[in-house]
């Protein structure tokens, strides 16, 4: 059910504009953009440069102040609470830079989590798979005070992916892991657009994780000002540099 | 640091208010019952005053028995004259008030059911405090007047009939007056007056009178002229003062009634003790939350002293808000207990509220102590909190020593409530005293099992989440989780909901055990015949009802028992029931024979007794010993034991004796209980209806049941104080709930983040409610086992001395099982308005929410 040439998500002229008056902030300014099947895309911007505010917006978390959003063939500008939340549950992934897991759960529990919020049966073969992809098979029933931050980073990462979801939004999910651990967390995202047909929208700041995408696009105060191939580590430090 | 304690209150203020709310209401209570109380007396002492206006000197009999007796020691009428010979005695009036029955043409009674009415004389002009508003005075027989507020409620006026009712057959006369007393309400009493001939022979008080009222001559003084009437009286003649007269009879009250005020207390301060754990509760919680507001505090040189002051503070203006709030709602309360009562039918006389000092103090101390003792753990911990907590995330987890620690206080404190409870039921000291060890053995208990509870918080929310898990697979399962994720928290909650509802069980249990023990007893006892008595269970029916009953066909005898109270002299000293039956007595009931038989019992002489066993061991009795009791005539007795029974419900009292002794020294001629028996084969039913039409006609206070009705009488009695028992229990109830909506409140701010990645991830507006509904069932769930159990338990140990009294315990299961949903049901509603606001949370907000 994606649109016909493929787009996942595609936005258009998506504005935010917070406050009014002297305090006025406009966090998006116009941003037109779209997002490919299986495809790995990073965005990168300086702090404050509207990333988070555009991702948010893409996953119908925040509503824009002007523009539309279509996800999946659907326009989700308007949607009300109830069919937001079905659209989130059906058809997002989310990975968020602190590790949000339920206390209470144990590991797998979070895992399937999504699933169970919807009431349907987890299909044990690709829980199972899931599970050895992220390399947990022997945390399966660990509580995630039990699991290192990496760990329970790659558990939401696995929790994102097991409803199959049309995108998985991820915002700085290794904002808060050393390098390791995050080249465990980026590889995961890697092998789910590969392996599993996943599609993947990073927020970053990690050169390093952004190098691991297909597409970076690069926003600044609002706008959308490179959209290309990352290249390597190196090449996105260089780009950075430029934009500053 | 002081403006920022404050700036920390005000920033939560609703929290805080729900937080002061728990003791509002408490305090309200306590506040109330003194307010209620006060009133009444007040209203007593205005009546009482009122009612000797223009009067000097009052003469009435001195009753030397030391509890309240049902008959009241008349004077005769040859003092009078004595009295009015005195010098300086300017009027002298003898004059009746004796309680009676009141009833319009159509035997409708007139007045609510428990409410006392009376019938008293007319006094000569200069004596009499009744004012008559409409009509006059009644002047001669066939002639009466009635009080205007029960004449309005009657909806009855000049010229109407009035029906009364004393010793004797019901009379009917004209109404010609409508009177009042000054001001004052009488709340349900009414009061019919008519001549003083007429009032005498009403109540069998022919050349005799309930008192002497007196009016001094100009110049002489009230104490002196009391002194000079002493003189020509003896001694078992009473003389007091106006004055005196007036304090006698409010102290009277305030003993009678000091029962209420100590039940109101009771009720007000179990809602206080609830209110306490919610407090703590509260504080706890916030501490925890605030640990890196202490933390940052601490880092920019705030020191322990400061820390604790800032929480300590926030007490003191919490039970400040308590006590001025409280102390307020203490007069709605007021006004809605006397709405209750009224309701019930326990009208009782008031004036404008009255708020005394001592009320303003104790509810200021009350709300001041629980709030800061409360309040003063969880303040304590705040100071250990350490300046690192700014950084990291840090919680003052309670260590392996402590939790020993608290296991050992709990263990001891259990053990010595326990002992407390089993050495106040064992007996041994007044009343008070067992009393006392009673309810403070229980208060140890409960503490004990509080702190007990967290560790049982987790199988029990097992238990009771399991359920709720089958029908709603996730969000039922993190409930349960999160109810057993602070354990400490949710075992607060929950035990400040076990305390009332270990009270409602206690009671439900009890009452059961009484209404199956009693109904045990009528169907064994009184097995197929017909029962008179009044109306209102317990006041005496005139004589004549019994002798009207045996005319009528069918019916081959009537047994009657008649009932007065005497002080036993020597032995235990106390006051004990006597009833005197008829010789035919065990044709309408059986007697559990210990020793003696019925044929000692027919044969009877009038200084023979037949005594209860209990009373027998109180004193030291077997048969052929001596006894002497003594009446509230002043007559002394000297009784021989001639036989002993079981007691069984106390329904026969502690000794019989014959009918001429109830006459002759107790001066008791009116029946307690008519036992109707049948001829053997007449049909019950038709009987009962002739003695309906008949008997009930001429004497209207007079009732007849069969054995059915009778159960149902006194099952109903029972009732109706259990429920005002659960009323005044509502009140714990509610703020125990209030708890567990505060505590869940505080829950979920702490979880915002985690309710944000739900809904995130998917989780619906609805699914969000569901999860902290069943939350909130579970703790309440959790609260509604552990106080069953422990009600049980107490109703149990509490049944076990009366067992030889022939009380047994029965367990109403259904009614148990009903206050689990019920319980269950109360955790849904209190989760509506913190489900809600879960609910509502913005997504994103949550999300980034620290
Ligand atoms: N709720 C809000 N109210 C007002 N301004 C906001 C709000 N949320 C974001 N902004 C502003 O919008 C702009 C874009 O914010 P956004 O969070 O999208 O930036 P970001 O690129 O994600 O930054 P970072 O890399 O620091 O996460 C910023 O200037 C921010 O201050
Ligand atoms: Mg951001």
């Amino acid at each position: 059910m994606t649109t016909e040439d493929g787009k996942v998500v595609v936005a258009e002229d998506l504005t935010k504009v917070y406050g009014s008056g002297d305090t006025e902030v406009v966090a998006l300014a116009g941003v037109t953009t779209a997002f490919d099947r299986d495809r790995f895309t990073a965005i990168m911007g300086p702090s404050g440069s509207g990333k988070s505010t555009l991702m948010h917006i893409l996953a119908g978390l925040d509503t824009p102040t002007a523009g539309t959003v279509i996800l999946d063939g659907i326009e989700i500008t308007g949607l009300d609470d109830g069919a937001l939340t079905r659209l989130r549950r059906d058809k997002l992934g989310f990975v968020f830079q602190f590790f949000n897991l339920l206390p209470v759960l144990t590991a797998e529990e979070n895992l399937v989590l999504p699933l169970s919020i919807a009431g349907r049966r987890p299909d044990q073969e690709w829980v199972d798979q899931l599970i050895l992809t992220v390399g947990l098979e022997d945390r399966r029933t660990h509580r995630p005070s039990e699991l290192s931050g990496g760990q329970q980073q790659r558990v939401a990462v696995a929790r994102a992916l097991v409803s199959k979801p049309a995108v998985v939004f991820a915002d700085e999910p290794t904002g808060n892991l050393d390098s390791k651990a995050s080249a465990d967390v980026l590889d995961l995202l890697r092998r789910a657009v590969d392996e599993f047909d996943q599609t993947v929208v990073m927020v970053t700041h990690d050169p390093v994780a952004a190098a691991h995408a297909d597409r970076l696009i690069t926003l600044r105060d609002g706008r959308i000002v490179h959209d290309g191939a990352p290249g390597g580590a190196d090449d996105v430090i260089e780009l950075m540099k430029q934009l500053d | 640091m002081t403006k920022l304690a404050l700036k920390s209150i005000w920033a939560r203020k609703v929290r805080a208010f729900a937080t002061s709310l728990a003791v509002i209401l408490g305090v309200a209570f306590i506040a109330g019952s003194y307010v209620l109380t006060d009133t009444i007396f007040a209203a007593f002492d205005e009546i009482f005053s009122e009612s000797l206006h223009g009067t000097a000197v009052v003469i009435t009999a001195q009753n030397p028995v030391k509890q309240e007796t049902r008959e009241v020691p008349t004077v005769p009428a040859s003092y009078l004259a004595k009295v009015q010979g005195v010098p300086g005695v300017k009027e002298a009036a003898g004059a009746i008030f004796t309680p009676g029955g009141l009833f319009d043409a159509e035997d409708k009674a007139i007045g609510t059911k428990f409410a006392p009415k009376f019938i008293s004389s007319t006094l000569p002009k200069g004596l009499e405090s009744l004012t008559y508003v409409d009509g006059h005075r009644p002047r001669g027989p066939g002639e009466a007047s009635l009080d205007k507020a029960a004449a309005e409620s009657a909806g009855l006026g000049i010229g109407d009939t009035l029906k009364i009712i004393g010793a004797g057959r019901v009379e009917p006369f004209k109404l010609v007056g409508l009177t009042q007393l000054g001001q004052a309400s009488f709340g349900g009493a009414s009061i019919a007056q008519v001549t003083l001939p007429i009032a005498q022979q009403l109540t069998h008080k022919r050349g005799r009178f309930d008192q002497i009222s007196v009016a001094s001559a100009p110049g002489v003084s009230a104490v002196a002229l009391k002194r000079r009437i002493e003189k020509v009286l003896p001694l078992s003649a009473r003389v007091e003062t106006a004055k005196e007269k007036a304090a006698r009879s409010t102290e009277e009250i305030r003993e009678g009634l000091g029962f209420l005020q100590t039940i109101l207390l009771v009720f007000g301060y179990v809602a206080v003790l609830v209110g306490a754990f919610i407090i703590f509760n509260t504080f706890s919680i916030t501490v925890a939350q605030r640990v890196s507001e202490f933390g940052v505090l601490r880092t920019l040189g705030a020191s322990r002293r400061q820390i604790l002051g800032s929480v300590l503070l926030e007490a003191a203006a919490i039970g400040l808000v308590g006590a001025v709030v409280g102390l307020a709602g203490g007069y709605a309360v007021a006004a809605g207990l006397r709405a209750l009562f009224t309701a019930i039918g326990f009208g009782l006389p008031t004036t404008g509220l009255v708020m005394e000092a001592r009320t303003v103090i104790v509810s200021v101390l009350v709300a001041f102590l629980v709030t800061f003792v409360s309040a003063l753990v969880p303040a304590f911990r705040s100071t250990r909190v350490p300046p690192i907590a700014a950084l990291h995330a840090f919680t003052p987890s309670p260590s392996r020593r402590r939790r020993v620690a608290r296991f050992a206080i709990a263990a001891i404190l259990g053990a010595v409530g326990i002992a407390l409870v089993v050495a106040g039921l064992a007996g041994g000291g007044g009343v008070g005293a067992r009393a006392a060890r009673i309810g403070g053995g229980g208060l140890a208990v409960v503490v004990a099992v509080s702190l007990f509870s967290p560790t049982l918080v987790r199988p029990l929310a097992d238990v009771a989440g399991w359920p709720l898990e089958r029908v709603r697979h996730l969000t039922g399962r993190l409930a349960r989780e999160n109810a057993k994720r602070s354990p400490g928290r949710t075992a607060i909650t929950a035990a400040a909901l076990m305390i009332a509802l270990a009270l409602v069980t206690f009671i439900t249990v009890f009452a059961s055990g009484l209404k199956s023990s009693v109904a045990t007893v009528i169907d064994e006892n009184f097995a197929g015949g017909l029962v008179i008595e009044n109306s209102d269970g317990f006041s005496p029916i005139p004589a004549g009802a019994a002798f009207a009953a045996a005319k009528v066909p069918g019916v081959k005898s009537v047994a009657t028992i008649r009932t007065a109270e005497a002080d036993v002299l020597g032995g235990s000293g106390g006051t004990v029931k006597v009833n005197g039956p008829t010789p035919n007595i065990e044709e309408g009931v059986d007697i559990e024979w210990l020793a003696g038989g019925p044929a000692r019992l027919r044969h009877l002489a009038d200084d023979e007794a037949i005594v209860s066993d209990s009373f027998a061991r109180e004193n030291g009795l077997e048969v052929g010993s001596k006894f002497t009791l003594l009446s509230q005539t002043g007559a002394r007795p000297r009784l021989t034991v001639a036989g002993e029974f079981e007691s069984k419900l106390g329904v026969f009292g502690s000794v019989l004796v014959t009918q001429k002794l109830m006459a002759d020294a107790f001066r008791q001629t009116k029946d307690t209980t008519d036992f109707v028996i049948l001829e053997p084969h007449a049909d019950a039913a038709k009987v009962q209806t002739l003695l309906t039409l008949g008997a009930e006609r001429a004497f209207p206070t007079a009732e007849v049941l069969n054995q059915g009705e009778l159960r149902e009488e006194r099952e109903k009695q029972i009732d109706s104080i259990v429920q005002l028992f659960y009323l005044l229990l509502g009140l714990a109830v509610v703020i125990s709930l209030i708890g567990v909506a505060n505590t869940l409140g505080l829950s979920i701010y702490e979880r915002t983040r985690e309710l944000g990645m739900l809904r995130a991830i998917g989780m619906s507006r609805r699914q969000v409610r569901t999860m902290i509904r069943y939350e909130a069932v579970i703790t309440a769930l959790i609260g509604a086992m552990l106080g069953l159990v422990l009600g049980v338990v107490f109703a149990a140990l509490i049944a076990q001395p009366l067992k030889q009294e022939g009380f047994t315990l029965s367990y109403p299961v259904g009614t148990l099982v009903g206050i689990l949903v019920l319980a269950g049901l109360a955790g849904v509603v209190v989760a509506i308005v913190p489900a809600r606001r879960a609910s509502r949370l913005d997504v994103l907000e949550s999300l980034q929410y620290e």
